[in-house]
């Protein structure tokens, strides 16, 4: 009898756990706007030419025109979200994917850089990556040296 | 030495087996374990998070039906139709993990949750459960909303594509 009470109570409070919680709105700007091809992880498919941010997002931070590169990407210029928006996205994916490429002497992206940076959408977006991915590849190589 | 040590503990627990149990006592324990377990799924428990994916989900509605709530976005065929589920592929295809994110309103709570809508690859057409609802469908010029986007061309499999999930991985606030 106590057995059967003890299946009960365990059953009841399995099932009554957890109510599904809310998701972190800049996350689930995320989701929304970036995660269907960047994935949850930030991993990407480099395989089918969607880049990994993962690892390698803040590094875009270390050289010049990467700033306004992650700003100015179609990706992030050409979504439904704000400027306030976007720019808290992009600070939520450098600082979860790229921590440990961050500059420590980083800025945070602000509304009023985005708005002023999105105005002036990228024509040769892929030559333009290739570049910049270049630059830090060179940046790398030199700081390990 | 071993054999003989094992010899020795073997006997000892076979002993004490017999003199602290009857068999008739063995037979009415083991009787009342397999009426029990059988059972157990009969108590009268709240389950409607069965088969979500994350406890606590209020569910209500026919999965394998077009007019569930996770497919207020859906343009394809309902995986659990197919072999599979509302949230797994069907044996013989790839998960495309490329895909495309919405949300739909949950009748049960009002609440706005994030789906999902992996394609299943790999296989041709499953034809079962056809189901075109496209709620905040977007033209192809905006491809990352738009549900005729064949999302299979992104995952290992690529082109072939057998069925749709509607999987929730996130509440709207």
């Amino acid at each position: 009898m106590r057995s059967v009470l003890l299946i009960i109570l365990l059953t009841a409070l399995i099932t009554a756990a957890g109510q599904a919680a809310a998701t972190d709105p800049v996350q689930f700007d995320y989701m929304m706007n970036c995660q269907g091809c960047h994935l949850p992880d930030g991993a990407g498919f480099p395989a089918r030419n969607v880049p990994a941010v993962a690892g390698n997002l803040g590094n875009f931070l270390t050289v010049e025109g990467g700033r306004e590169f992650l700003v100015q990407v179609p990706g992030s210029a050409q979504s439904d979200l704000d400027d306030a928006r976007l720019a808290a996205v992009l600070n939520w994916m450098l600082k979860t994917f790229s921590a440990a490429q961050l500059p420590s002497d980083w800025q945070p992206y602000d509304a009023a850089e985005v708005r002023q940076l999105r105005q002036f959408p990228l024509i040769e977006v892929t030559p333009l990556r290739h570049r910049l991915m270049q630059q830090i590849e060179a940046q790398l190589q030199e700081s390990k040296r | 030495m071993l054999g003989k040590w094992l010899d020795n503990t073997v006997e000892h627990v076979t002993r004490r087996q017999a003199r602290l149990t009857s068999r008739r006592s063995l037979l009415s324990r083991f009787g009342l374990l397999v009426i029990g377990a059988g059972f157990a799924p009969l108590l009268p428990v709240f389950r409607a998070g069965a088969f979500a994916e994350a406890p606590g989900i209020p569910e209500e509605g026919d999965p394998n039906h077009c007019s569930y709530w996770r497919y207020c976005a859906m343009d394809g065929y309902l995986c659990g139709c197919c072999g599979g589920s509302a949230t797994s592929c069907p044996p013989g295809t790839v998960v495309s993990d490329i895909t495309w994110i919405g949300t739909c309103r949950n009748p049960a709570d009002g609440k706005h949750y994030v789906i999902s809508y992996n394609d299943c690859c790999g296989k041709s057409a499953c034809g079962n459960c056809g189901c075109q609802r496209d709620e905040g469908d977007t033209p192809l010029y905006r491809p990352q909303n738009s549900n005729n986007v064949n999302w299979c061309a992104g995952s290992q499999a690529d082109v072939p594509y057998h069925c749709s999930l509607a999987v929730v991985i996130g509440v709207k606030e």
